[in-house]
């Protein structure tokens, strides 16, 4: 019997780097082998990436999609040329994708065109003719009124011209052929489930989505952190929106990894019923140790301005004001992109006089061990979808000190200490209070093992991603089995 | 976790995270969760009620653009090494022509002249012409070592003056990647130093074999101790080619026109090309900024004009300046040498300057619309130019030396001019159209 075949889109993620939706795709990939699995990554351009991933015999790449680069997709010259392309596609997709309400069947058919005629993609953006209906569609887009919108910036003419070149690069995206499965499992709302939303309405295959975090979220927070103008917030944050906006209305199945990204999933207009939970899983280890009781607290993560680290640095200020023993360690490197982030948060840790007590100590190949060696771990994250570091934690027995954000208060509910993000005070009294009281530390690491062992661990992970998947293939895992 | 949220508390939250209003409910809602601590459910219940009224937006600073590519390193390093490279090569045609032969020497220009100008077009299109240019090169170095050595091999090969067209080839081409590499000046030394080798009487053969192995072993050194990352690909393949058949057409320019008499007349027709070289090289440093400076002068431009026609935009406005800088350094320091004529040997005929100073203005506008992403026509422009050039060559009877390259050169830049002229014309649409979208 063959296995039913699945294409698994990744934006800037699995096999190309470490993190915890790449692991996530190792596991599901790697963990259910009665699938053929096609990997195909969109990945910014530039150099080639290097693959960190080993993929397992059961699956294989499908290919790379490389935006920004200067690669071309195929042409007919001939052909092509004379076609002369589809100037009103620009507009089109400004429409679509940047307008409040977008018309998803004017952007299917747009986005289909590009996957018919990859080759005239290139003409058509450089077409004259695209040019003014383009400015003349923005113009109407920022002209609209709703409840929900506050006055649009003014845009200029070179705020423009970027986002004519990333719609190009949108239809380039939906323009890259893709294999015929039998399921479309795409890991982001975003540029990754460009693809798959021109494959579903060209064959019919079911698509699935895993929400790690959710993509209009992570869209509008980079945006509101970013020092950017007015205007170019407000066209990065729109196109993030678009394409998430597209995602929710094309796939059949959202399985985002906590019921608190199901409260934007709803709110952004899909239906209850199509909505499947999914927590992440964790393998907890054998044996429970003890707490070392040596005053550590552990953070592993990226540095980078979502885990916010600068709070984090003047929650260990506070700490070790009240308890002069307590050490931090900060395991992780910074993400790329955000050395300067990293260099201001070593210029704070100067001012607050950190010194020993507060260690950045790089890239670990063993977070296992360095929780282990922690009485208390800390997250201060602002955004998280249900962060593998807490579940590590909590699979190592470790009391857990988190921001509420994502789905870390479902998680930790009744086993950790949660506490509103950016709120310095009531983080250092919940890390403070678990130094001091070393018994109950103890206590809620016990509770966050058992938790873990009972609700996320990776056979449950697994378990609920076969279902679904063998559902939406129409694959039948007793007879398989 | 938290009290009821409050409209009111809810807009002095946002208000005092992001410094301004939201732009839209959604934002409002991602800094109440991110930075309010206020859980996803309790923010996406809010609705509408903490967005302000439709007032004008407070004006926003316009971000200025990153000084992309600006400045070009080592500019003035590279433009010394190239005028003391072109006298020094100008100087080596007597003796050699003595040596070697009139017709081997000016057989072996023929093939080198055009090759070298290919190649030196296609290495810049893939490499030369990007940040960190040599290292990229560095990383494709055992492809490059293999054509490198089956052209070296072919070309050695060629009947007639075979082996010369190789060490020709092989000196010109590896000098443009010592400059990119910054030893500009040690390559310029290197050819002056055979300029003095051959006028004392050296060996014409062995001189430029050592030369050029020399040369080549600089290039391998080049590149191989090239450190730093790399951050950008190399250009790709289909364009580099495109790059190399134009720069093909622009170098058999230099040689079509039969009345040049390369190897013939001594350091001329060599010491004329230097004028426009390096006028060509001042216009080409000021038209390098093109790509930054565009968007840069576009900031601020209002959307309602963003398709308007803006006949003095910053775009013209980079172009006007490379032409004044090509074509007043030409005219003077052609001023120059014609002024030197008495004492050097060939280099009083007017004609030739215009003719050389023709070239190099058609090679800045082919140029443009290459970087532009207008390959086809800068490959129509350069084959119309070389077919009016041969054919002026074939049925002009004696005409005084250089007229068919400045025909050549003044059809083509015609050629070049009108769709430039209409294109700079609407700087926004050829922003978004042509230069960011290649």
């Amino acid at each position: 019997m063959t296995r039913p075949s699945i294409l698994l889109t990744t934006e800037a993620t699995y096999p190309y780097a470490v993190g915890g939706v790449s692991s996530w795709c190792h596991l599901v990939v790697g963990g259910l082998p009665e699938f053929a699995w096609h990997v195909l990554p969109i990945h910014a351009g530039g150099r080639r990436p290097r693959q960190l991933f080993e993929l397992p015999p059961h699956a294989a790449l499908a290919g790379r999609i490389e935006v920004w680069g200067e690669q071309l997709p195929r042409r007919r010259w001939i052909r092509d040329r004379l076609r002369g392309g589809r100037p009103s596609l620009p507009s089109e997709l400004v429409r679509a994708l940047i307008g409040w309400r977008p018309d998803h069947a004017e952007l299917l058919d747009a986005l289909t065109w590009c996957r018919r005629h990859p080759g005239e993609l290139r003409a058509t953006f450089r077409s004259e003719q695209a040019w003014r209906p383009f400015v003349a569609a923005l113009r109407d887009v920022l002209g609209e009124r709703h409840p929900e919108l506050a006055a649009p910036p003014e845009l200029d003419t070179v705020d423009a011209a970027t986002l004519y070149q990333q719609l190009y690069w949108v239809a380039r995206t939906a323009a890259v052929a893709t294999p015929r499965v039998d399921l479309l499992h795409t890991t982001a709302a975003g540029w990754a489930a460009i693809p798959a939303i021109v494959h579903r309405e060209l064959h019919g295959t079911p698509l699935l989505l895993t929400e790690h975090g959710v993509y209009v979220r992570e869209a509008y927070l980079a945006a509101a952190r970013s020092r950017a103008s007015a205007a170019e917030r407000f066209l990065s944050s729109r196109l993030g929106r678009g394409l998430c906006l597209a995602a929710y209305a094309s796939c059949d199945v959202i399985s985002p990894v906590t019921s608190a990204n199901a409260h934007w999933e709803r709110k952004l207009g899909v239906p209850a019923e199509r909505i499947r939970v999914i927590p992440n899983g964790i393998e907890p280890s054998g044996e429970l140790t003890p707490l070392p009781r040596n005053g550590k607290v552990v953070t592993v993560g990226r540095i980078d301005p979502l885990k916010d680290v600068q709070t984090m640095l003047h929650v260990a200020a506070e700490v070790t004001r009240q308890l002069p023993g307590a050490r931090f360690e900060y395991w992780g490197p910074p993400t790329k992109g955000q050395e300067a982030y990293a260099r201001a948060c070593e210029e704070l840790h100067r001012r607050l006089g950190l010194g020993e007590r507060f260690r950045f100590m790089g890239t670990t190949s063993e977070p296992l061990e360095a929780m282990r060696d922690a009485d208390v771990v800390l997250m201060t994250s602002i955004s998280e979808g249900l962060p593998m570091a807490v579940l590590e934690a909590m699979a190592q027995g470790r009391p857990v000190v988190a921001t509420g954000v994502g789905g870390v208060p479902e998680v930790l509910r009744g086993c950790g200490i949660v506490v509103p993000s950016g709120d310095v005070a009531r983080l250092a009294t919940g890390v403070a209070t678990l130094l001091r009281n070393p018994g109950f530390a103890e206590r809620l690491g016990r509770r966050a093992y058992a938790r873990v062992r009972e609700s996320y661990t990776q056979r449950r992970c697994l378990e609920g991603y076969r279902t679904l998947l063998a559902e939406l293939t129409g694959h039948d895992l007793a007879a398989a089995a | 976790m938290s009290a009821p949220l409050s409209e009111e508390r809810a807009g002095r939250l946002v208000h005092a995270r992001l410094g301004r209003p939201a732009q839209d409910l959604l934002e409002t809602v991602v800094v109440l969760e991110a930075w309010g601590g206020v859980p996803s459910e309790s923010a996406l219940a809010l609705d509408g009620v903490v967005l302000p009224a439709r007032a004008a937006p407070a004006p926003a600073p316009a971000r200025p653009l990153e000084h992309e590519d600006e400045q070009r390193e080592g500019i003035v390093a590279e433009g010394i090494a190239l005028l003391v490279a072109i006298i020094a090569v100008a100087a080596w045609a007597g003796p050699l022509s003595r040596q070697l032969g009139t017709a081997a020497l000016e057989h072996a220009l023929h093939v080198a002249l055009p090759l070298t100008v290919a190649l030196q077009w296609t290495l810049r299109s893939r490499y030369l012409g990007r940040r960190g240019g040599v290292r990229q090169l560095a990383e494709e170095r055992v492809a490059v070592l293999l054509l490198a050595l089956g052209m070296g091999a072919a070309l050695a090969a060629l009947p007639g003056a075979g082996p010369l067209v190789a060490l020709f080839v092989a000196i010109w081409v590896g000098g443009a990647v010592l400059a990119r590499r910054g030893w500009g000046l040690g390559y310029a030394a290197l050819v002056a130093g055979e300029a003095a080798a051959l006028a004392a009487g050296a060996p014409a053969r062995a001189a430029l074999a050592g030369l050029g192995a020399i040369v080549v072993l600089a290039c391998a050194l080049a590149i191989a101790s090239s450190r730093g990352p790399v951050e950008e690909a190399p250009g790709r393949i289909g364009r580099a080619l495109a790059a190399g058949a134009i720069g093909a057409l622009l170098g058999g320019l230099l040689i079509g026109d039969s009345s040049l008499g390369w190897g013939v007349h001594g350091a001329f027709p060599g010491l004329a090309l230097a004028p426009s070289v390096i006028g060509s090289l001042w216009g080409g440093y000021h038209l390098w900024q093109f790509h930054a400076a565009v968007p840069r002068g576009l900031r601020g431009l209002p959307l309602a004009l963003a398709s308007a026609s803006i006949p003095g935009g910053p775009a013209a406005k980079i172009l006007i300046g490379a032409l004044t800088r090509l074509v007043g350094v030409t005219t003077l320091l052609s001023l120059l040498v014609l002024a030197a004529a008495p004492w050097t040997n060939g280099t009083d005929q007017l004609g030739l300057f215009v003719a050389f100073g023709a070239a190099t203005l058609l090679s800045l506008f082919v140029s443009l619309h290459e970087s532009l992403g207008y390959a086809v026509w800068a490959l129509i422009v350069a084959a119309v130019s070389l077919a009016v050039e041969l054919a002026l060559d074939r049925w002009l009877l004696a005409p005084p030396p250089g007229v068919a390259l400045s025909v050549a050169g003044a059809v083509g830049t015609l050629l070049a001019v009108a769709p430039l002229v209409r294109q700079l014309r609407s700087p926004g649409r050829m922003l978004a159209t042509a230069l960011w979208i290649k």
